[in-house]
């Protein structure tokens, strides 16, 4: 059964992150009796554990719903999930496409943030219809007024029609619904036309291969068919199609306007690309629909074993993931101090810490992730350009002509006490302030633009805490900028430990290498002999600190009653330091890998 | 089938007038002289005279357990007793009655060791008397220190000089006598812990231990470090004083025997010694711990839970219930907790172990079986150990770095 298309709505919900979309699209599932109350768990879309946990999205999600309204007829809404987090902001763009409008979740008490701004903003440019929604209401300190002022005012949608709901009782999201039939545009598209299906997320079924999540932009697909993804040219024939409700159900054909899966029968996730368009491999589209791009990694980070025998296992871990989650590259790497593991591209940073939760989670793995970085580029004087993904690939300085690093443009919202701790804290971080402007006599809006080598370095939490946590942000890629960049390293009894060292700009080299050596010395614990601890640039040491040696160790009383207890604290020191790497004959904590990334200027 | 090593004897007195600042053991502040609990099993309850109180009934418990012991042949040959605290010698003269009818039990050896814990307040020159007189041949008295702050600091209930005027009663009654000490307490000076190790070697003790503190999880003192009231022990300082002690001993002809323990040769804890080298011991009373062959395990009333499956060659250790209330209201069925078995290989890995903190070390032999061979060689090259005559003994610097000698031991690495 076709359904006309102008009972269609293909919508998408789009928040800050904590701004409750989760729940709202729970009470959606349910008030549409697509999952009934008793089949109910927090948050159906969010299928991950992380996700659930740490109420985030991070695969996006379609669900229809059946919804019968207040105008006697029946609508097929497609309800698209977004990962809410500017890592994945690509992966949102693209779930947007495939969309006519949003539902734009905006907490009644904690209104506008960076994040519903930047969300807002691409739901503009992408032509999408926006539905402001003023959501938790039911908190005591919700203010409905101030946040409709603030959604008119900071970004000038009209929100006298703003609906208010609450996820938790759901109260007003029936009327959301409503306005989503009334407002949202039905999709448009030529039927007649060439199959056009715009794939905007992919996940891989153990038993079914990769399933592509699509919209139907023109024509229609149905099992049997032979379809072309194009921006990969791949070949293959359609196994299923269906739509998730949320259940995968298999439907005959998915038409003009419809949103659903298709089973392609491939094995290979990196043939199934987020933002491809697939057509009939036979009198198919020339043109792929706009606006697909390679995803690229923005941050790595090296990922070691701590368990040397447990390197096998990572590799076949990484393989796992990389099947649902094709954005994640890594390719082998080997450290003097650390053996065996990987150098692991991530969207960002929480990408990051998702994906190292994930394995050793999911896999059992017991990992020690480096201090993240970024790639920068490597202009030699013989013209070749490199690209660096450790510090460890830094090319002899004089071979260097010079190098740059990636920048982002930054925005922080906060209110108007704050702007001064902002100002400084992105002086330290080597910032360059663009403008301000008062959103609303509550809320600034600050741009900025600053290296992603300097973001990554706890400047989120660094922000958070000295604005109270009022601030908020969001970011996007700028471009390579030229740095006075130079390769800082740690020495450990003398000897340089490959993961320590880490790329910095020379201005800063002298604070960081004294910051870093200190936190080391806290970090180290004292071992039987002295460690000094240096920062150098090559040759030139730039700090010193000293582990002492430890001189006494010893067990209290060790009587008959206190045997057993001495015993299992001998075991717990044992495992402690199984925790620990030895670098030399340095036991080293796994948290001095990470120590960079928590100098406090 | 006997033991023929025999088995050593440990009974516990949680009886205390205070709680010290440190102390995490078993002891519970009461009165001896309280009336009998009511819950008090009527089979101990039903031997007591009239106006008997809480400290009789505690000894008749002790005894009435040992009773059981005493007809399993669990006790047919016993050359060490050990009576330990909470504070002993609050019991005052029911203590005399005590080690008396221990004395008479039918497996205590002739010449068997009978050490007393003590402390100063509650030691007199007539119960020193009457408690040499019914068998006790050692006395350890707990002074920790002699001086006044660190005494207030440590929560003692006496002075230095009530702590001298003790040990010189020892010393003149004749008896051997051990003055324990503690080193490493915060603030206090080496000037301050040189004094308090001259003035315990002028006392004329065969026998001193030097424990350094360590501060336990929920004791005052704890909390104290905590609030930051209090600095916590610096170990550097702590093995200062050990070194110093260790010094000041050796030039007194008091011989380190055991990590912590110096005595005049002859003068040596051997009941002591008997934890330190895999020996048999049956510990009775709240919080007592107890190593004994499965074999003989058998015949306790353990024998009737898991230890009945487990091969003849293990150990079995077991701790029983802390609670001084439940050791008194019944005689087994809530006790003992805490049981664990130590595999033929476990136990003469711990055997190891423990013969570390021994002057006289392990032999080769031991090393081999406990399969710690390999891992004393690389303690060896930090100089924590040497092999010396066949023997892996512990040197002055491994004593200090205890953990890492131990731990490699019994964990490896």
């Amino acid at each position: 059964m076709t359904t006309d298309p102008r009972h269609i709505r293909n919508f998408s919900i789009i928040a800050h992150i904590d701004h409750g979309k989760s729940t709202l699209a729970d009470r959606i599932l349910e008030l549409t009796h697509t999952v009934e109350e008793r089949d109910m768990v927090e948050q159906v879309l969010d299928s991950m554990d992380i996700e659930r946990e740490r109420g985030i999205t991070i695969k996006a999600q379609a669900v229809r719903v059946m919804y019968d309204a207040s105008d006697g007829q029946t609508y097929q809404l497609n309800l698209i999930d977004t990962p809410g987090h500017v890592d994945f902001t690509y992966e949102v763009s693209r779930s947007l496409e495939a969309c006519e409008g949003v539902l734009l979740v905006v907490d009644a008490a904690q209104g506008v943030e960076a994040q519903t701004v930047a969300n807002a903003l691409m739901a503009m440019n992408a032509g999408l219809e926006i539905i402001p929604l003023i959501n938790k209401i039911d908190l005591p300190a919700a203010d409905p007024e101030r946040v409709r002022h603030e959604i008119e005012e900071g970004l000038a949608i009209p929100a006298d029609e703003a609906v208010l709901t609450s996820g938790k009782t759901g109260e007003g999201v029936l009327d959301a619904l409503e306005a989503v039939i009334r407002r949202v545009p039905p999709p448009e598209g030529d039927a007649e036309a060439p199959l056009k299906a715009l794939i905007f997320d992919s996940y891989f079924d153990e038993y079914r291969g990769v399933v592509a999540l699509v919209r139907i932009v023109d024509g229609s697909v149905r099992k049997g068919l032979k379809i072309r993804m194009m921006a990969t040219d791949t070949v293959t024939d359609v196994e299923e199609v269906g739509v998730r409700r949320p259940a995968n159900t298999p439907v005959d054909e998915l038409t003009v306007g419809e949103v659903g899966y298709l089973i392609t029968g491939l094995k290979d996730p990196a043939l199934v690309k987020v933002g491809d368009t697939i057509t009939l491999a036979k009198h198919g589209a020339t043109e792929p629909l706009p606006g697909y791009r390679e995803v690229k990694p923005m941050v790595y980070t090296g990922l070691f074993p701590i368990d040397g025998d447990q390197y096998p296992d990572l590799r076949d871990a990484l393989d796992k993931l990389k099947l649902n989650d094709p954005a994640l590259v890594y390719e082998p790497e080997s450290s003097h101090a650390l053996g065996f593991g990987f150098r692991v591209g991530f969207l960002g940073l929480l990408h990051m810490e998702v994906v190292k939760e994930r394995l050793e989670r999911e896999f059992d793995l017991d990992l020690l992730a480096t201090a993240p970085s970024v790639e920068y580029h490597a202009y030699l004087t013989d013209g070749s350009m490199l690209t660096l993904h450790s510090p460890q690939d830094m090319p002899d300085p004089a071979k260097l002509e010079h190098i740059e690093e990636p920048y982002l443009k930054a925005t922080v919202l906060v209110p108007p006490d704050y702007v001064g701790a902002v100002m400084e804290l992105s002086q330290n971080r080597r910032a360059t302030f663009v403008n301000m402007q008062y959103l609303s006599p509550t809320t600034v809006e600050m741009h900025y633009e600053i290296p992603l080598s300097e973001l990554i370095m706890d400047f989120f939490d660094q922000l958070k805490s000295r604005t109270k946590g009022y601030a908020s942000l969001d970011y996007e890629y700028l471009g390579y900028r030229p740095g006075n960049l130079v390769k800082l390293d740690i020495l450990l009894a003398g000897k340089p430990v490959d993961a320590l060292s880490f790329i910095v700009h020379r201005d800063k080299a002298y604070d960081r290498g004294k910051v870093l050596t200190e936190k080391l010395r806290g970090i180290i614990p004292r071992q039987m002999f002295e460690v000094p601890i240096q920062a150098a640039i090559g040759g030139r040491i730039l700090a010193r600190e000293t582990v002492r040696a430890k001189r006494k160790d010893v067990l209290a009383k060790c009587y008959g009653g206190d045997i057993t207890r001495k015993r299992k604290l001998l075991e717990k020191q044992k495992k402690g330091k199984k925790r620990m790497k030895s670098i030399g004959s340095v036991e080293v904590p796994q948290e001095a890998f990470m120590a960079i990334l928590k100098v406090d200027e | 089938m006997g033991e023929p090593r025999g088995v050593s004897l440990y009974l516990h007195v949680p009886f205390c007038a205070s709680k010290c600042a440190y102390c995490d053991f078993t002891s519970v502040v009461a009165d001896p002289r309280a009336p009998v609990p009511p819950e008090t099993l009527h089979y101990v309850a039903s031997r007591l005279p009239e106006g008997a109180d809480l400290g009789d009934a505690y000894v008749a418990a002790l005894l009435a357990y040992l009773e059981e012991f005493v007809a399993e042949g669990v006790l047919a040959d016993v050359p060490t007793i050990y009576v330990g605290g909470g504070t002993p010698t609050i019991l005052g003269k029911r203590l005399v009655g005590l080690i008396e009818a221990l004395r008479a039990l039918p497996g205590v050896r002739g010449d068997a060791e009978v050490t007393l814990e003590a402390n100063p307040d509650s030691l007199d020159a007539k119960l020193i008397e009457a408690l040499l007189s019914v068998g006790v041949t050692r006395i350890s008295l707990g002074v920790q220190s002699f001086d006044d702050d660190v005494l207030r600091l440590l929560g003692r209930r006496h002075d230095a000089g009530l702590a001298q005027g003790v040990a010189e009663l020892l010393a003149e009654s004749g008896a051997r006598f051990s003055v324990d000490l503690m080193c490493g307490i915060p603030g206090q000076s080496l000037e301050s812990w040189v004094e308090t190790v001259s003035r315990a070697i002028e006392t004329g003790a065969g026998h001193v231990s030097v424990y350094p503190l360590s501060i336990e999880e929920g004791t005052p003192m704890a909390a104290r470090v905590e609030r930051g009231e209090l600095a916590d022990p610096d170990p550097d300082e702590a093995a200062t004083q050990m070194s110093a002690a260790a010094e000041l001993m050796d030039a007194a002809g008091l011989v380190r025997y055991e990590t912590a323990s110096y005595s005049r040769p002859g003068e040596e804890c051997v009941h002591n010694i008997r934890y330190w080298t895999g020996a048999p011991y049956l510990g009775v009373g709240p919080g007592a711990a107890s190593m004994l062959s499965v074999a003989l395990a058998k015949r306790t009333p353990l024998g009737a839970r898991a230890v009945y499956s487990w091969p003849d060659d293990w150990r079995v250790r077991f701790t029983w219930h802390d609670s001084t209330e439940g050791f008194l209201a019944c005689l087994w069925d809530c006790q003992p907790v805490g049981l664990e078995a130590l595999t033929a290989e476990e136990a003469s890995r711990e055997d190891a172990m423990l013969g570390m903190r021994l002057a006289a070390g392990i032999t080769d032999a031991l090393a081999r079986e406990a399969g710690v061979d390999d891992r004393l060689s690389p303690l060896a090259a930090q100089g924590l150990v040497e092999h010396v005559g066949g023997r892996w003994r512990t040197t002055h610097r491994g004593w200090l770095l205890g953990n890492e000698v131990f731990g490699a031991i019994w964990a490896g690495e």
